[in-house]
């Protein structure tokens, strides 16, 4: 089978990508060599290449896509080096932001505290002591004003993790960008948006299934129409592997919520090329190197599939997997925090291997509090040495080829379908989440790898083996206790300086979009304008839809 | 012996929603016999409070990886003392820094165990805890055991030069040796003199030559403690307490276990 729509060999059709792309985006050199002066080529392929071999594995930028979905790769462009950071107001945040940005990062990354992602204002008493502790606190237009001061919003993209209330934090971003004159359709990023993950490992939820998906499709029609550059959703394995999963879980977890997504779409009417170019993928990186590496091949073959053959999307776009990695928090160790440095170092690599879009590494400090800048900064500069020094993004999927990752990548997806094949029988991913399937999966897988380790099966350097005697750490991040009392008076003065009587008209308007089938995006948009709350406006949506209260 | 099984309230207090470690734990305590309620997440003080009561729990454990452990655990102790429940402890484990332990202790937690704590020691410190069995730190060194050839030809150096007062010399049958005690501040040294080649203290001076022997530590619960270290998989030279020098029972613990050092557990007078 032909795989391109021309008579081409994918060969030819490579070469021919190779040429349009690198007018865009030319090579990072003219030629590309190892210290000896060998030559580097641009891809390596074998002799003979039959047609198992060419739809199986093919070409990069071409389906499947499992060598990969640019025709150069980093070649061309590195991933973008985006870390995740956020922590108390919007002002510290702010001076993070730019620093890591005068550091050489290429994109944000905001981490919200829990009560602006499970829509609680700072003054609810359901945000005792957590305000500012894991993010920054964002309760108005006015905090989001300051946390992106001086930041151009038209020059960086922005993802952000925030899921049930993504619509609202989404119609502040479009609110400043306005404010700083940049058309909503020029702005780019990500909201991770992806609430089924939620219910299976990471527990920011606020209303039951069907009214959240609901609001995911209002989100992805609104962008579909007013902010083409955005990612609408973050289809996220990677808190699905930190709770417990195996790599094929996470793999096989997160592409049943994706279809789940995609369903959801086309049954409130949505064309699936007209969206699915803007999902968009969230992975993990652990430990164990070819397995890791094979895991994103093996993923991004899955879904070309899936959406080729099973939703017949026709835009090239729609098949391929874009994600971003980040570098897995739980296999870090609050002993000797050194040593994940080496750790965040080996998954960083397996993720560049696995040809990642964008890349967070974590900080050596996290199994402990929130990275200090020392620590960000050191996580920032391992995905520089691998980009810059270690010549892995000379050429393209170095390990393809290899008898032992081919053969990973082929038997991760085989296992991950038979998942899919046992979640299509619950009916779907919503409804395997609703009876707990995923969740005791995961936690099965959890409680054996902790046993494997309490009985030394598995060894953690430096946790079960290969022990010091433990030094304090002082030099860790605090957040300031005083930042909660500050971030309520702030909240306060701006319910009290705003046009009252247009938050409670908007907050009407945003009820009755609610309670009918029409897109409540624009009433959310409106209503942060006039400086609605995030919890104002979730709270509308709770006593609309009501709350989810767990398992 | 407690007949019921141990119940335990495991609560995720606040707003965080990582709960692997609170699964994990919750079954591994039903793996060791322990009836579990789990909360869920998102739970308040005084909800949890109120579901420890209900649920007639023995202990409750807390959960935090969000950094708002400082603020959440003492409100849950709070919240039990205000509903008449100071009596049930509590416990703690997330991302919780070493430095802040203290203060989780002096607001009345019980014990913080942090990342990478085996769960068998948690179940473990939760019967001792409930048992009342928690093992108190060693009183006091009761002395300082030093192997020599000869106890006429080292007294000397101790009595003359460091000025110490001889308090007695008498003989261990059991361990082929002669002892003498000499007082030094709320501590004594012992000088270990071999009375045959059978004696213990014989081989430790063909094998190292004379030198620092042991070190002594009162306690005074002997026979719990063997059976708790012996539990906890401490290396013991002796299970049981023997008879041992001015009127103590005493027992040895295996070299391996602590780095190298030999130490003696002793109990002078009754057990309690």
């Amino acid at each position: 089978m032909n795989t391109s729509s021309s008579d081409q060999h994918p060969k030819q059709k490579w070469e021919k990508d190779v040429e349009k792309t690198t007018e865009r985006f030319p090579e990072r050199k003219k030629a590309f060599h190892t210290s000896s002066e060998i030559p580097v080529e641009r891809l390596y392929t074998p002799e003979q290449m039959d047609e198992d071999y060419i739809e199986e594995i093919g070409f990069p930028g071409q389906y499947p896509y499992t060598r990969g979905i640019q025709p150069t790769m980093y070649r061309s462009r590195y991933w973008t080096m985006r870390q995740y950071a956020g922590f108390g107001s919007a002002e510290e945040t702010n001076e993070r932001f730019r620093y890591l940005l005068k550091q050489g990062q290429t994109g944000l990354s905001v981490a919200f505290d829990l009560p602006t992602q499970i829509g609680y204002d700072s003054d609810d008493p359901m945000a005792d002591g957590e305000v500012g502790k894991v993010g920054v606190a964002i309760d108005s237009l006015k905090d989001m004003e300051q946390l992106f001061d001086q930041i151009p919003l038209d020059k960086v993209s922005t993802s952000m993790t925030i899921n049930a209330p993504a619509s609202i934090l989404l119609a502040m971003y479009i609110a400043v960008g306005e404010k700083q004159g940049v058309a909503p359709e020029k702005l780019t990023g990500t909201i991770q948006n992806d609430i089924l993950k939620e219910y299976i490992a990471r527990g920011t939820y606020i209303y039951p299934p069907k009214p959240s998906m609901r609001l995911i499709t209002d989100i992805f029609g609104y962008c579909q129409e007013h902010l083409p550059k955005f990612n609408t959703i973050s289809i996220s394995g990677y808190h699905i592997r930190e709770a417990g999963s195996t790599a094929v879980q996470e793999v096989a977890f997160t592409i049943a919520n994706g279809m789940a997504y995609v369903d959801a779409a086309i049954e409130a009417g949505l064309e699936v090329d007209q969206f699915a170019p803007r999902l968009a993928f969230f992975f993990n990186a652990h430990n164990q190197f070819f397995e890791e590496a094979a895991k994103f091949r093996a993923a991004r073959r899955m879904w070309a599939k899936i959406m080729k053959e099973h939703y017949g999307a026709e835009n090239p776009k729609s098949w391929k997997l874009r994600f971003h990695t980040q570098t897995g928090g739980s296999t870090l160790t609050a002993q000797q925090p050194d040593n994940n440095i080496v750790r965040v170092t080996l998954q960083a690599l397996a993720a560049v291997m696995g040809g990642t879009q964008s890349l967070h590494t974590n900080s050596r400090d996290e199994a402990l509090a929130l990275p200090t800048e020392d620590s960000a900064r050191i996580a920032l500069r391992t995905q520089q040495i691998i980009a810059n020094e270690s010549g892995v993004a000379d050429t393209i999927d170095p390990l393809a080829g290899s008898y032992y990752v081919e053969s990973l990548t082929d038997q991760i997806e085989k296992e991950a379908n038979a998942y899919l094949d046992r979640i299509k029988e619950f009916g779907g991913a919503v409804q395997a989440v609703e009876e707990g399937y995923m969740q005791r999966e995961i936690h099965k897988a959890a409680y054996d790898a902790q046993k494997r380790i309490e009985s030394n099966e598995d060894i953690v350097v430096g946790m079960n083996e290969y022990k010091l005697e433990e030094e304090i750490h002082a030099d860790l991040l605090r957040v300031d206790e005083a930042l909660e009392q500050a971030q309520i008076k702030k909240t306060q003065d701006v319910r009290s300086s705003r046009d009252q009587e247009s938050v409670n008209h908007c907050l009407k308007n945003l009820r009755e979009a609610a309670k009918g089938k029409e897109n409540v995006m624009p009433h959310i948009v409106a209503a942060v304008k006039v400086y609605a709350t995030v919890g104002e406006i979730a709270n509308v949506l709770r006593e609309e839809f009501g709350e989810y209260t767990g398992m | 012996m407690r007949m019921k099984p141990i119940r335990v309230l495991i609560a995720k207090p606040g707003l965080d929603g990582h709960d692997r470690g609170a699964l994990i734990i919750a079954q591994a305590l039903r793996d060791h016999g322990m009836e579990v309620i789990y909360t869920g997440l998102r739970q308040s003080a005084v909800q949890i409070a109120r579901a420890a009561i209900q649920e007639d729990v023995d202990v409750v454990g807390l959960s935090s990886l969000s950094g708002a452990h400082k603020s959440l655990f003492p409100k849950v102790v709070q919240a039990l003392e205000e509903q008449g429940a100071s009596d049930i402890p509590v416990v703690g484990g997330g991302v919780i820094p070493a430095e802040d332990i203290p203060f989780l202790e002096e607001k009345g937690v019980n014990k913080i165990f942090t990342s990478g704590s085996p769960t068998d020691a948690i179940a473990l410190y939760i019967k001792q805890l409930l048992n009342k069995e928690t093992i108190e730190a060693p009183k006091r060194i009761a002395h300082i055991g030093i192997a020599v050839e000869s106890i006429d030809a080292a007294l000397p150096f101790y009595q003359h030069n460091l000025h110490l007062e001889l308090e007695a010399v008498e003989v261990v049958e059991s361990e082929q040796v002669r002892v003498a005690f000499l007082k030094i501040g709320e501590t004594m040294f012992e000088l270990l003199e071999p009375l045959s080649d059978d004696s213990p203290i014989q081989s430790f001076l063909t094998k190292k030559g004379e030198g620092v022997h042991h070190i002594a530590l009162e306690v005074d619960d002997l026979t719990k403690r063997l059976e708790q270290y012996k539990e906890q998989g401490v290396r013991l030279i002796h299970e049981q307490p023997k008879q041992g020098a001015h009127d103590s029972q005493i027992a040895f613990l295996h070299p391996k276990a602590a780095n190298g050092v030999l130490f003696e557990l002793c109990q002078h007078g009754e057990e309690e």
